[in-house]
């Protein structure tokens, strides 16, 4: 399988901190790869390098072989990446029809794929007029992966989906990020090593802005002693 | 001494001696004609290079930009002015009465609006100072500011006037700008000033580590004030009046440039920024006429887009590469160079 | 009941506003109380023009843009030229024009060439040379038509234009300092090559050559626009200056916003820094150029009959009679205030239909939230960021020229202006359009009230004498009023931004 990402030894500073150090990965299409880590290891700093939030100084990020280190984060957004980012950022001032609108990037995108969201998320048709901000924790999740479904995105970046939620509703949401994988690459940073260890195939493991190790998430279940140093028992 | 106060201290003593200089180049007696100018020009510079300090202790080590600046300059010299011409003080008490009304004035302000970030605090700064403006233009009030006129004829002790004594005048201006920057050097490098660049860097860390940036913050408020209050009084001695020109925001604009022509963050920037300030005004004035504030405004607006760390502030962070560029030439040259692992490099500072 | 309780500020605002309302008009006669509220909505109105967009961008952006003022004041010069004698536009504008369709050039230029440091700084000083040269004895005050010309007449001195020729010598040293500064603004990094596309190029040249076409036939036909233009019913040419108005605004905005704020997104605080030299320079510039007086623009015929029928006894009537007063409660009030009141609303309903109803007003909306979001959507959130300028710009220079007739052109009236746009935005809250519009109608009526107490004083229950105040007390009361609801609730009334 090719690789729809990789990473080549990149460097990311926000202000004066050098937040990365020399992380590389490789994600192949049509997996779903996880980036696992402590809180502040630099995951999402990993996930905004990547889109292009927070360009990185060195190194380079290619998509579909293409390097955008340095670009626009629109234009790399535009290339076919989506990101739903923590914290989930829902506009909460604008309905749910407005928030999954907003992320067209053709016209008539939302027409084509609304089947198969509103297929995904039965829950969302029914909240479709309300504004973002008065749907609940998982509600938001939901619209958040919803929103990077509506155009043609080939990668999504998702970053701790979990967090926050009710265990029943993250069952729900790891169903649905499970028949996404069919058609899209899913890059997965989750601290929640449940989660993460259900979800993915493979992962690469980070630790204060450095990489650890990477592997076959079946083999990383095994080690107690990694799991336990790297990501608290869990 | 270190040797980093050694170009200073030359400045110094290169000021002291200045008159008596300008006297035997021209042949004018002190009191007169070219030398009795040049002491005007300078101690205006020496008044504005103290309230460009005040303002660089906000904004270049605190963070914290006010547009309102003027509001207490202003009111230090309206202060001095009512209190010498009406009240009828004497010069120390109306002083003392200066620095505690401007102490009193900034203690308000700061905790108002401090209690809010950012712009809006910047909008509040504003605020006051335009308030300030009124009031003291407004006609209610005439019998005590003047109104639009402004109070004159202020009247000081024959020995320090600025008409019949202008050396001693300039010689006070002097030792006024000099210890007020000692102080600020003092203040700066101490542990208070510390956490003031702490929560200029990085406010949040800061109160996480524990500090009361809030108090901090009304501490570097309040000493800013009375810093430019004392040095708006020492503007109303020098003018013998105090008008509604000192309160308005072309004072705060001026305070601006200064702090931005000399460097942020520097204390003795914005000083040079005064004196550049000054003697470039008084050569555009000289050579382009009417069109001279409009060049000024434009230097600034291309000063703030290319050289933004102001003249000290650029030799700071590239003066140092250059001397060592210049350095190890003339090692090479004198063949006593070594490969010496160069350790420091300036830290660019992020505003 | 959610309602009530998550609108709590803004019900017990409107109530306590109310009876202030009602205490402080008790003595008044029903008449003046109108009157009052009229002037107030009035004022409102102008401030609104201007606050909207202020409050719009910051949200947006976060840059506070305190030249604000300025695109009002700027628009307002432009359009009283326009309406009084456009000579003054017609030979400086084709200057301008050249300039920027030079500098357009840039990122085409970008593409072949890209000069070291020292062959920049050369260029860079030879182009501002250049320009020097281009406006060297330029006539300025001569081509200026002054308040006390007859609105719609020729400028006294026929001499007051130079000949074509040498015109068009400083038109082609305008186009060619533009197209030096272009190599000396270019990089390779900014020629936006995968952006801007075969398309895109061919669309700049398109603007390029529309720029300098309109130039020349400003240029050359200056004589003839000008007589054209004075020929036409003030009526036309008050439409013509609001259009003019408006445009100077928005397409200022536009450069300000690409050439002078773009770069120092990275350092905020510069960025304020920037614009309050800007606020300095537009001030000198207007100053310079038309004189630290101001000036007085004639009221367009709509507003202008003075006959014996008038005042015009009511609404319906007016649109016969076209009076400048119209009877309100049995009191004269004058109708072109009402026009502007009337253009608040109006542009009030726009925005809101903008906002509300337009893909782009999505994207604002979304994006005064979280505008880094909006862009990892996809979506160019520069190109937004400089039309949303443009376009707060363009309202301000609209309010600028809707603004003359009432209360004239000075230079003073940029700061003054802003500074009651900031209470505005303060007050209803950073980023929200119908907060700006509340606020704008606090500050309005409070304005209006504080001059009537100016007048004749108010009279409160407990009180022997009335009490009177200058008018400085006046302009003084909105600035409290800010600063209290600043310590009450920091994100205004209706704010949408965390303070």
């Amino acid at each position: 399988m090719p690789n729809i990402l990789a990473l080549d030894t990149i460097h990311t500073f926000i202000g004066q901190f050098h937040i990365l150090e020399g992380i590389s990965l490789e994600v192949p299409e049509g997996s779903i790869t996880a980036l696992l880590g402590r809180n502040g290891a630099g995951k999402t700093t990993t996930l905004k390098s990547i889109i292009g939030l927070t360009p990185p100084r060195k190194g380079t990020v290619k998509f579909d072989n293409v390097d955008v280190r340095g670009r626009r984060a629109f234009d790399i957004a535009a290339m076919g990446i989506g990101f739903v980012p923590e914290h989930r950022a829902i506009f909460r001032d604008l309905t749910v029809l407005e928030n999954l609108k907003l992320a067209e990037r053709k016209k008539g995108d939302f027409e084509k794929h609304q089947g198969m969201i509103f297929d995904l998320f039965p829950d969302l048709k029914r909240l479709i007029k309300l504004p973002g901000g008065q749907l609940s924790g998982g509600q938001q999740q939901m619209l958040a992966i919803a929103r990077v479904l509506v155009p043609d995105n080939r990668l999504l970046l998702i970053d701790e989906p979990s967090e926050g939620l009710a265990p029943v509703i993250i069952e729900q949401m790891m169903e649905a990020i499970r028949t996404l994988t069919s058609h899209v690459t899913v890059l997965l940073v989750e601290q929640n090593f449940r989660v993460a260890s259900q979800l993915a195939d493979r992962y690469y493991l980070i630790d204060d802005g450095k990489p650890v190790q990477n592997g076959k998430m079946q083999d990383l279940v095994q080690d107690r002693a990694t799991i336990h140093k790297y990501l608290g028992a869990k | 001494m270190s040797r980093k106060n050694l170009p200073l201290l030359i400045l110094l003593i290169l000021l002291v001696i200045f008159p008596f200089a300008l006297t035997l180049v021209t042949g004018q007696p002190i009191d007169k004609g070219a030398p009795r100018f040049w002491q005007g020009l300078l101690i205006q510079v020496y008044i504005l290079a103290v309230f460009a300090l005040s303002y660089d202790l906000l904004m270049g080590y605190l963070g914290i930009l006010s547009f309102g600046h003027a509001l207490f300059f202003g009111t230090g010299a309206y202060a001095l002015g009512i209190l010498l011409k009406y009240a009828h003080w004497s010069l120390p008490a109306a002083l003392l009465a200066v620095v505690a009304l401007t102490a009193a004035q900034s203690l308000f302000i700061g905790l108002l609006s401090l209690r809010v970030r950012g712009v809006y605090f910047t909008m509040l700064t504003l605020a006051f100072a335009t308030v300030g403006f009124i009031l003291v233009e407004a006609s209610d009030f005439r019998n005590w500011t003047g109104a639009e006129d402004g109070l004159h004829g202020i009247e000081l002790p024959d020995f320090i006037s600025p008409i019949l004594n202008r050396l001693t005048f300039y010689f006070v201006a002097l030792a006024f700008a000099v210890v007020i920057y000692l102080l600020a050097r003092r203040m700066v490098d101490s542990p208070s000033g510390r956490v003031w660049q702490a929560i200029r860097e990085n406010e949040p860390r800061a109160i996480s580590i524990g500090y009361n940036t809030l108090w901090f913050k009304v501490q570097g408020v309040v000493i800013s004030g009375i810093i430019a209050g004392l040095a708006g009084a020492l503007n109303a001695m020098w003018e013998l009046s105090a008008t509604p020109q000192m309160m308005d925001s072309g004072m705060t604009i001026n305070a601006l440039l200064m702090t931005i022509i000399g460097g942020v963050g520097t204390l003795i920037g914005p000083m040079l920024g005064a004196a550049v300030l000054q003697l470039l005004g008084y050569t555009l004035n000289a050579t382009l006429g009417a069109v001279w504030q409009l060049a000024i405004g434009i230097l600034y607006v291309l000063l703030v887009l290319f050289l933004p760390y102001g003249i000290v502030g650029t030799w700071r962070n590239h003066g140092a590469s250059w001397q060592q560029v210049w350095r190890e030439r003339i090692e090479k040259w004198m063949g006593t160079d070594q490969v010496t692992k160069r350790g420091s490099s300036n830290v660019k500072r992020e505003t | 009941m959610t309602f009530f309780r998550s609108n709590r500020t803004l019900l017990i605002t409107i109530a306590v506003a109310i009876i202030i309302v009602f205490l402080a008009t008790r003595g008044m006669s029903a008449p003046t109380a109108v009157s009052i509220l009229l002037s107030g909505l009035t004022l409102g109105s102008l401030f609104f023009l201007v606050a909207s967009g202020l409050s719009l961008i910051f949200g947006l952006m976060d840059v506070l843009n305190f030249a604000h003022g300025s695109l009002f004041m700027l628009g307002a010069y432009a359009g009283w030229t326009i309406y009084t004698n456009p000579r003054l536009i017609l030979n400086t504008a084709p200057l301008g024009f050249a300039l920027i369709a030079g500098v357009m050039l840039m990122p085409i230029v970008a593409r072949k060439i890209s000069l070291p440091r020292v062959a920049r700084y050369v260029a860079a000083l030879l182009a501002a040379a250049l320009v020097l040269l281009s406006v060297r004895d330029f006539p300025l005050q001569k081509l200026v038509a002054f308040g006390t010309t007859v609105s719609g007449q020729v400028v006294a001195t026929v001499d007051a234009q130079e000949s074509l020729n040498a015109m068009l010598t400083r038109f082609a040293l305008m186009l060619v300092a533009g197209i030096v500064l272009s190599f000396a603004w270019a990089r390779r990094e900014k020629a936006n090559e995968e952006t801007e596309g075969t398309k895109g190029t061919w669309s700049r040249i398109g603007a390029m050559t529309g720029l300098l076409v309109a130039a020349l036939v400003m240029l050359f036909g200056r004589d003839a626009m000008e007589q054209v233009v004075l020929g036409t019913d003030s009526n036309l040419r008050f439409v013509i200056a609001l259009l003019v108005g408006a445009g100077t605004g928005a397409g200022l905005g536009a450069l300000m916003e690409f050439g002078l704020i773009r770069p120092l997104y990275a350092r905020p605080i510069y960025q304020v820094l920037l614009t309050l030299g800007l606020v300095f320079i537009f001030d000198q510039v207007v100053r310079l150029v038309w004189g630290p007086a101001g000036a007085f623009m004639q009221m367009p015929g709509w507003f202008a009959n003075t006959g014996k029928e008038c005042p015009a006894p009511n609404l319906i009537d007016w649109f016969g009679l076209h009076c400048d007063a119209i009877l309100v409660l049995g009191r004269p009030f004058p109708s072109y205030r009402l026009f502007i009141i009337l253009v608040g609303v109006v542009m009030l309903i726009g925005i809101g239909a903008l906002l509300r109803g337009s893909r782009l007003g999505m994207i604002i909306r979304a994006g005064v939230q979280d505008s880094a979001m909006v862009e990892a959507l996809g979506i160019n959130v520069r190109r937004v960021f400089t039309i949303v300028f443009a376009l707060g710009a363009g309202l301000a220079g609209l309010g600028g020229v809707v603004a003359t007739p009432f209360l004239g052109v000075y230079p003073g009236m940029a700061l003054e202006f802003l500074l009651q746009a900031f209470i505005v935005v303060v007050i209803g809250g950073l980023g929200s359009v119908p907060g700006a519009a509340l606020g704008a109608l606090v500050v309005g009526l409070a304005r209006a009230y504080g001059d009537q107490v100016v007048l004749t004083g108010i009279q409160l229950p407990f009180m022997t004498e009335p009490f009177t105040g200058s008018p400085a007390i006046a302009r003084a009361s909105t600035v409290l009023i800010m600063v209290i609801v600043l310590l009450l609730k920091p994100t205004g009334l209706l704010g949408k931004k965390e303070g």
